[in-house]
C-alpha cells in the first residue's frame, strides 16, 4: 500500500471562520482499508440482533386446566378433556396445540438466544471497511445519497461546526456544504410504516441522511443536528457499523469535523502501527494490493510474457460412419478403393460370361421364327394397353364416360 | 478504490440505480450512456466515462476523469454539441480522441438515437394530436338533471297557454271563434235548446236590414221544431233560412255531430269510366 503518498483532504471553512492557509489533513489510513462487503454483511446481520427485546407467550398459557383424557371406549378422541360440568367448557379438549384454548406448539420462550457474539477483530475490521467505503463517492452515490453538490470527498469541515448550537444554523451549514440535498431527501421521505410495526411504536420511517462525526467529547453539535430527520451524529471514538452501513449496504454519506478526521489515525491505527485506542488492532491488509485487473493484465510485465492471441477457432469434424460412407472407409482402409473397383469389374465380367454361356447353350431361333415371335408379342401388347385403341376418344364420347 | 472493487460492491451487493426486470438489468443513473447495468456502461464503476444528455433539446457531452473523482461538485465536464449531426460527431471525435473504442462507439450510437428522437419529437409537436379528455360523469349527470328540473319549473306549457289565451282575447285570431269561453257557450247552447236563449244583440254599424212579416217567423218556429228531431235532409232548407235572417243565432251542431257523417249526403264523387277499349 502506498501509504507514503497520502492525499491531502482540504478542510471546508464555514462562514465566519478565519481564513487558514492550511494545506489540509492527510487521509487517514483507515480510508485505504480493503472494502469487504462480505464481512460487512456478515457482521451487520449479527450485530443487528443485539438490540432485540425478548418476546414470549405466557409460561402458563394453555395449561391452566386440570384436564384428563377420557381414554378409549367413549367414541371420542383421546385428547385430554376438561372435567366437571354445567358449562360449555366441560368436555372440551385441552392442552394440545390443535385444541381451542390450548397451548401453542412450541411456546416461545424468553431464553431463546437473542443476541449474537461477533469476534472483536471482525467487528473492528467491518467498521474499518465501512469507513473506507464512505470515502468512495461512487459507493456513496450507489447507496442512494445525493452528493452531486458536495465539493470534496471525504467531506471535512472545520471545527467551528462543533460549536453550532441551533438547528437553524445546522441547516445553514449543511446548505453551505452542499449536503442539504441529502438531508432534504430524508426529510421528504418520512412516511407511515406499512405493517403491524405501526402499532408497535415504530410508526414512522424515513431514509437515512448524512452522518455527522465529531471529535471532541461533549460538543454542542449533537443537539444541533439531533432533530433533523435522517441525520445522525456520532463521536469518532464510538463509531457504529449500523450507522456506517445501514441495512448492510456500504457507503453512508459522512461529514467529518476536522478534529474527528485527525483522530481517526489514533483510533484505527495504520497497516503497520497498531491503534492506540484499540489495543493490538492493526488494519487488515488486502489480498491484492492492486485490485485493478484491467491494469494488471495490460501492464508491460504481463503482456511481454503472454502468448499472442489465437483468433482462429478449431471446429470439430463431423464423424462419418464408415459402414455407410465410402470416404470414411477410405480414410481407415486405403485399399478399400482398389478392392471395391476390382470387385465391381469382376462382377461385371462374371455377369457377361454367364450371359454368353447361357446364350450359347440356348437353341437359336431361325430368323423367321424370331420375327413371328416378336409380332405375336407386339399384338399382345396392343391387346392389353388402353392407349393403343385409336378410336378411344369417339368411343368414350359415345359411352358418355370421361376417363 | 479501484474500479473493479467498486463494481464488485455495486453489482454483488447493492446499487440503488439498478433496475431488474424480466428482460434484463437496467441502470437508472442519468449519466449512463446505454441504460443497461453493465461493467462497461456503469458510470460509477468506470473512473473515465462519458455520456450525452439532453437539456431542452440541446445535447451536451459529459465527461468524467479519475482526476476529479474526489470532487463530486466538479466531476462532470460539459461540452455543448452543435445542432448539426455531422458537426456533433466531429466534436465527439475530437474530445474523446484517445478514449477506449467501445465507449466512443456507444456514445456515437447514443447521439444518433437522440438526434432521431429529437427530430421525431419536433415533428410530432407540429401535428395536432388528439387529447383524450375524461368526461366528468357526475357533473354531466348533475347538469342533465338540473336541465330537466328547470324545464319542469319553467312550466312552459302554462305560459304558452296563457299567452295564446291573451292573444285570443285581444282578437289576434279574428273574431270568428265562438266557443271561447267554453262554459258560457255551452250554457247558451243549452238555453237555446230550451227556448230560453236571450237574443244576443250584435252591434252592427251601418246596414239596416228589413225583414218581412210575422209569417216567416212562424215558418222559422216550425223549422225549429223540426230541428229537435234533427233530420239531416233539412240542410238546404236551413241554409236558405239562415241567409234571410242573420240576427238569430243559428243553432249549430255540436262538434261530434258535425264530424260524423251519419245521415249526411254522400260527398263522394262517383265517376264512371268506360272500359270499352282495351289496349
Amino acid at each position: 500500500m502506498a501509504t507514503t503518498a497520502r492525499p491531502l483532504v482540504s478542510v471546508k471553512a464555514l462562514d465566519g471562520d478565519m481564513a487558514t492557509d492550511a494545506a489540509g489533513v492527510p487521509m487517514p489510513h483507515v480510508m485505504k482499508a480493503p472494502i469487504r462487503p462480505d464481512v460487512i454483511t456478515f457482521v451487520h446481520r449479527l450485530v443487528s440482533c443485539n438490540s432485540r427485546q425478548p418476546y414470549a407467550v405466557s409460561r402458563k398459557a394453555g395449561h391452566q386446566t386440570s384436564a384428563e383424557s377420557w381414554g378409549t371406549g367413549r367414541a371420542v378422541s383421546r385428547i385430554p378433556r376438561v372435567g366437571g360440568g354445567g358449562t360449555h367448557r366441560a368436555g372440551q379438549g385441552a392442552f394440545g396445540n390443535m385444541c381451542r384454548g390450548g397451548r401453542m406448539f412450541a411456546p416461545t420462550r424468553i431464553w431463546r438466544k437473542w443476541h449474537r457474539r461477533v469476534n472483536v477483530r471482525l467487528r473492528r475490521v467491518a467498521v474499518a471497511s465501512a469507513l473506507a467505503a464512505t470515502a468512495v463517492p461512487a459507493i456513496v452515490t450507489a447507496r442512494g445519497h445525493r452528493i452531486e453538490s458536495v465539493p470534496e470527498f471525504p467531506l471535512v469541515v472545520s471545527d467551528s461546526a462543533e460549536g453550532i448550537e441551533k438547528t437553524a444554523q445546522a441547516i445553514k451549514v449543511l446548505k453551505q456544504l452542499g449536503a442539504y440535498a441529502d438531508a432534504e431527501k430524508a426529510k421528504q421521505s418520512v412516511g407511515i410504516r406499512p405493517g403491524k410495526g405501526k402499532m408497535r411504536n415504530r410508526r414512522y420511517i424515513n431514509r437515512k441522511g448524512p452522518l455527522i462525526v465529531y471529535g471532541t467529547e461533549g460538543s454542542k453539535i449533537v443537539k444541533a443536528f439531533r432533530n433533523l430527520p435522517g441525520v445522525d451524529v456520532a463521536n469518532v471514538e464510538r463509531l457504529n457499523l449500523l450507522d456506517l452501513a445501514p441495512g448492510g449496504h456500504l457507503g453512508r454519506f459522512v461529514i467529518w469535523t476536522e478534529s474527528a478526521f485527525k483522530k481517526l489515525d489514533e483510533v484505527y491505527g495504520s497497516f503497520e502501527a497498531s491503534s492506540s485506542k484499540k489495543k493490538g488492532f492493526v488494519l487488515p491488509r488486502p489480498k491484492m494490493t492492486n485490485a485493478d485487473l484491467g491494469r494488471l493484465i495490460n501492464s508491460d510485465e504481463v503482456q511481454s510474457v503472454v502468448k499472442p492471441i489465437n483468433k482462429e477457432v478449431k471446429r470439430r469434424e463431423a464423424r462419418k460412419n464408415p459402414l455407410k460412407n465410402a470416404a470414411a472407409v477410405l480414410k481407415l482402409n486405403p485399399y478399400f478403393g482398389t478392392a471395391r473397383r476390382m470387385a465391381v469389374l469382376a462382377e461385371a465380367a462374371r455377369v457377361k460370361a454367364r450371359k454368353e454361356k447361357i446364350n450359347s447353350k440356348r437353341t437359336k431361333l431361325s430368323e423367321e421364327a424370331s420375327k413371328i415371335k416378336a409380332a405375336g408379342k407386339a399384338w399382345y401388347q396392343t391387346m392389353i394397353s388402353d392407349s393403343d385403341y385409336t378410336e378411344f376418344d369417339v368411343f368414350s364420347k359415345w359411352l358418355g364416360v370421361s376417363q | 478504490m479501484s474500479d473493479e472493487v467498486i463494481w464488485h460492491c455495486l453489482r454483488h451487493n447493492h446499487c440503488s440505480f439498478m433496475a431488474k426486470i424480466e428482460t434484463g438489468l437496467f441502470c437508472r443513473n442519468p449519466y449512463n450512456a446505454t441504460g443497461i447495468c453493465n461493467r462497461s456502461s456503469c458510470p460509477l464503476a468506470n473512473s473515465r466515462y462519458a455520456t450525452i444528455r439532453d437539456h431542452d433539446g440541446i445535447f451536451y457531452l459529459y465527461m468524467k476523469t479519475a482526476e476529479r473523482a474526489h470532487l463530486p461538485n466538479k466531476l462532470w465536464e460539459r461540452v455543448k454539441l452543435p445542432r448539426n449531426y455531422e458537426k456533433a460527431m466531429e466534436v465527439i471525435k475530437k474530445h474523446l480522441e484517445h478514449w477506449p473504442e467501445l465507449l466512443v462507439h456507444k456514445i456515437k450510437q447514443r447521439l444518433t438515437k437522440m438526434t432521431q428522437y429529437r427530430i421525431r419529437m419536433r415533428r410530432l409537436q407540429l401535428k395536432v394530436r388528439e387529447k383524450i379528455m375524461t368526461v366528468p360523469r357526475k357533473k354531466a349527470q348533475r347538469d342533465l338533471q338540473r336541465l330537466e328540473k328547470a324545464e319542469k319549473a319553467a312550466q312552459l306549457e302554462k305560459s304558452i297557454e296563457s299567452e295564446l289565451m291573451e292573444r285570443l282575447r285581444k282578437g289576434v285570431y279574428g273574431g270568428e271563434i265562438h266557443n271561447v269561453p267554453s262554459k258560457q257557450f255551452h250554457t247558451i247552447l243549452d238555453m237555446e235548446k230550451d227556448d230560453l236563449a236571450p237574443e244576443i244583440e250584435e252591434e252592427e254599424e251601418g246596414e239596416i236590414e228589413y225583414v218581412e212579416g210575422a209569417d216567416i217567423e212562424m215558418g222559422e218556429m216550425e223549422d225549429m221544431e223540426d230541428f229537435q228531431g234533427f233530420s239531416g235532409e233539412d240542410d238546404d232548407g236551413d241554409e236558405d233560412d239562415g241567409l234571410d235572417e242573420p240576427v238569430t243565432m243559428r243553432p249549430k251542431r255540436s262538434g261530434s255531430d258535425i264530424r260524423s257523417k251519419i245521415g249526411r249526403k254522400s260527398t263522394k264523387v262517383i265517376t264512371e269510366v268506360n272500359h270499352l277499349f282495351q289496349y
